[in-house]
């Protein structure tokens, strides 16, 4: 036995297409354990279905390599968070954190919004207040906002602790009180005189990140910008736990962002171990159901034969996707429940096969002469049939998973998924609802199906592989 | 065994895996109580049809509630709503074998009319011919060049033919689809969007005809790459197999010239198994049909499936399970009865 498995994986990796297929399975294990490591399991609905978590991002933007590809440039999304002050010191009766981060404007474009976000502001005595300071690359300084931290309660006793579970968010843009400020930082550095009502028309980003030039119109300033937060505290142990400073880009991430701001690296990342659970646990339940039914029946015969026969041809002249989309319509559209029916439905092919093949190998010799030396009709089967048909099985096995990759993501795109897990069929769905497709947005529509074509294709290439030690009739084709 | 006999049988089996289908359908929308939500909609439906035509005869509103609900109770029976689901299941399959199975709740067929069997008989049409286009395309393709390859097996081109059969497998329709719409409507722009006609269509009909194939390029495209590969990559295989039998071996022997050998001993042996495995592959045609659909937007009932699940219409979804089964039924067996013309073996045996 062990000299068959050296010479048939021998026959295996001889072949080009097969080595490929093992690299390609190698990468997508992998990229899935990389995932399920680093991922929480309720990803999905805690995090990719949960717009709040994504609104800070901008909307349908493209990935950042583009830049590598266009003349003109597009200004990367920024986002940066820190924790730790990076200087504090006693003035005046208050003591003063700085909470710093720099932004490097390297375009020519101005970002498209700029938002602060507090997390756990804790103070022991009176409420510190918050001061949010901009100092561009040509030295100037703004003070942009001031925000005075809720007082304690009556009743509450120190530490206060604030914006635990909803972070304080400051947008800038749009507010009042920032366009105020930014009237008077024109007049009195560029002596341009205009109304804080009219600052939106100019542009709260334009200004904060920009000059006026010659012609009238705001010109970006490129350079190191410092941004900074600063708490002016009563008490010497008064913090800000987190500060996020985000400012608005057209280009995010490796793979870009959905209409919702969803980070699409993420969600492909996530698609990998779904896609493998579903193709491995499809395959090996239809392949278990379908092999022992042949099995059975053909070396039973009878009325046993005759009725997984009837049923598995009843089975097999169903259309598969108008009763997937009923029954996943019907039971919701669980993981567990497309699963189940996919291997419903998958089973009976396997059987007519394996039974026509077991009806050989029954009548040879060694069977005979298994059931003359009075071996059970199990025995039989397990011992000395199944070793004969494995090979077969395992490559139908493999030759399966991706039409259950394939159907899943089918039944996905019709709206029929499991809205919990975010799958690679769900992310072009959505895409494909919100106009994806007519808007142009490629970076939305390609990575996704590339990659179930990619985890298809790794099973199509181990499958082709197998073929030449399966049948070796086929051996001298290749 | 007769001609008529082994129709009768295969058609007689087709028939059985059709009520099969109808029965676990009603069973399943029974037991889930989704049964009861249709009729409930076909009933009020029909109470307030009822009330606006009483509404106008009846002007004392004391009389027109005791009417409507002297109908509503008639028809509350008819529908068999007061009676548990297994017993007015014969009832419900005959309900979806007519379609009638009341109105869909958004979709409206092309003439006003928001009856299902309307909308699935005015829809069917469209399915029907994008899907025999396809159909046909495909199969000369493959015959032409599956044989070719045949002939030189290990060829560039035979190996290019399995790589390419082996990807088109791993290839979901509909995102090639969404592909083709990215890169030949919305990029180079020479095909449109989706659809079947310009808006407004054209009236002469010679123009009708060539806007008509203008929307059908893309469609057929998506299908013709995704579905072509495996085919041409059986007819291979059936041809190979063919090849090594020894009455072509025997052919030769004779001196036949190739051409002859290949054409009249080769493809004529492999023809039926072909024929088997495009019977076999409809599936994934009706598949590849309902997707391609809802990305083209093409008006068939495989884009209506899909407004029906966006709409969570129940009735509408039930029915269209019935009429894809059907239709894939009925395609099945003209199959066979072409497959019978073509391998008279299959008649004496």
């Amino acid at each position: 036995m062990s000299s068959y498995l050296k010479e048939s994986w021998a026959e295996f990796w001889a072949g080009g297409i097969s080595k490929l297929g093992v690299i390609f399975l190698l990468t997508v294990v992998v990229i899935s354990i990389y995932t399920l490591l680093n991922f929480p399991l309720d990803y999905g609905t805690r995090y990719w279905n949960n717009p709040k978590y994504w609104a800070d991002n901008p909307k349908a933007s493209m990935p950042v390599w583009v830049n590598l590809f266009t003349a003109q440039k597009f200004l990367n999304h920024f986002s940066m968070s820190t924790r730790i002050p990076s200087k504090a010191f006693l003035s005046g009766g208050h003591y003063l954190k700085f909470y710093n981060v720099s932004y490097e404007l390297t375009v020519n474009q101005f970002p498209t919004f700029i938002t602060i976000k507090l997390e756990d502001v804790v103070y022991y005595r009176k409420a510190p207040s918050v001061k949010v300071i901009v100092q561009r690359p040509d030295g100037r300084v703004m003070e942009l906002y001031t925000l005075i931290v809720e007082s304690p309660v009556p009743g509450e006793k120190p530490p206060y602790v604030r914006y635990s579970d909803e972070p304080k968010k400051i947008i800038l843009s749009g507010n009042t009180y920032v366009a105020m400020v930014l009237s008077k930082f024109l007049a009195r550095e560029y002596k341009i005189s205009v109304a804080p009502s009219d600052i939106m028309d100019v542009g709260y980003e334009a200004v904060i990140f920009g000059y006026p030039g010659d012609d009238g119109k705001f010109k970006p300033l490129k350079g190191i910008y410092n941004l900074s937060v600063v708490l002016y505290a009563k008490d010497g142990k008064d913090k800000i736990g987190r500060v996020t400073f985000v400012v608005g880009g057209q280009v995010y991430g490796l793979m870009g962002t959905d209409t919702l701001g969803r980070d699409l690296a993420q969600g492909l990342l996530f698609g990998f171990p779904v896609a493998l659970l579903i193709g491995f646990t499809t395959s090996f339940l239809t392949t278990l159901i379908g092999a022992s039914l042949g099995i059975v029946g053909g070396y039973m015969g009878g009325k046993i034969d005759d009725l997984i026969q009837r049923v598995s041809d009843v089975v097999n002249n169903l259309p598969q996707l108008p009763l997937l989309i009923f029954l996943t319509f019907i039971f919701g559209g669980k993981l567990w429940i497309i699963v189940a029916v996919l291997i419903a439905f998958g089973w009976p092919n396997l059987v007519i096969v394996v039974r026509s093949m077991i009806l050989q190998i029954k009548s040879s010799p060694f069977v005979e002469a298994a059931v003359s030396i009075g071996a059970s009709k199990w025995r039989i089967m397990a011992r000395h049939i199944f070793p004969q048909v494995a090979p077969y099985i395992l490559s139908q096995m493999i030759f399966y998973t991706p039409s259950a990759i394939l159907s899943e993501a089918a039944l996905s795109f019709l709206g029929l998924g499991d809205p919990s897990i975010p799958t690679w069929g769900q992310i072009l769905e959505y895409g494909f609802d919100n106009g994806a497709v007519y808007l142009g947005y490629w970076w939305w529509i390609l990575p996704p199906g590339l990659l179930i074509v990619f985890s298809a294709v790794t099973f199509v290439l181990i499958a082709l592989g197998l073929e030449p030690v399966v049948n070796p009739r086929l051996r001298r084709w290749r | 065994m007769g001609l008529g006999k082994t129709l009768t049988i295969k058609g007689l089996s087709l028939l059985f895996v059709l009520f099969c289908v109808l029965f676990l359908t009603v069973i399943i929308i029974g037991a889930t109580g989704v049964s009861d939500r249709i009729l409930s909609a076909i009933l009020s439906d029909r109470v307030r049809a009822f009330r606006q035509e009483m509404a106008t005869k009846i002007t004392d509103p004391e009389k027109l509630n005791e009417a409507v609900e002297e109908y509503r109770r008639a028809q509350i029976s008819s529908l068999g709503l007061d009676k548990p689901w297994y017993i007015r299941m014969p009832s419900m399959v005959w309900r979806i074998i007519t379609l009638d199975l009341g109105n869909a709740r958004t979709v409206i067929s092309f003439s006003g009319s928001n009856k299902i069997a309307d909308i699935i008989l005015e829809r069917m049409p469209n399915t029907v011919f994008l899907m025999v286009t396809v159909l046909i395309v495909n199969f000369l393709l493959s015959l032409a060049i599956g044989v070719k390859v045949a002939t030189k097996p290990g060829s560039f081109l035979d190996r290019f033919v399995s790589l390419y059969s082996a990807v088109s497998y791993a290839l979901p329709t509909w995102w090639l689809a969404m592909i083709l719409i990215l890169v030949f409507a919305f990029y180079i722009r020479i095909f449109p969007f989706g659809g079947m006609f310009s808006t407004p269509p054209p009236t002469d009909p010679f123009w009708r005809c060539l806007d008509l194939a203008w929307h059908l390029c893309l469609p057929v495209t998506t299908l013709v790459i995704a579905l072509s590969g495996s085919w041409i990559y059986i007819t291979r295989s059936i041809v190979i197999t063919v090849a090594q039998e020894d009455f072509v071996t025997a052919a030769r022997a004779k001196g036949l010239p190739e051409k002859l050998v290949l054409w009249r001993y080769i493809v004529r042996v492999a023809a039926p198994p072909i024929l088997t495995n495009l019977i076999l592959g409809l599936a994934f045609y009706l598949t590849g049909a309902i997707l391609t659909e809802t990305v083209f937007s093409w008006p068939g009932i495989g884009l209506l499936y899909f407004n029906a699940i966006m709409s969570v219409d129940e009735a509408l979804i039930l029915a269209l399970t019935y009429v894809f089964t059907l239709i894939y039924v009925i395609a099945r067996f003209v199959l066979e009865v072409l497959y019978v013309i073509v391998d008279p073996r299959v008649r004496y045996k």
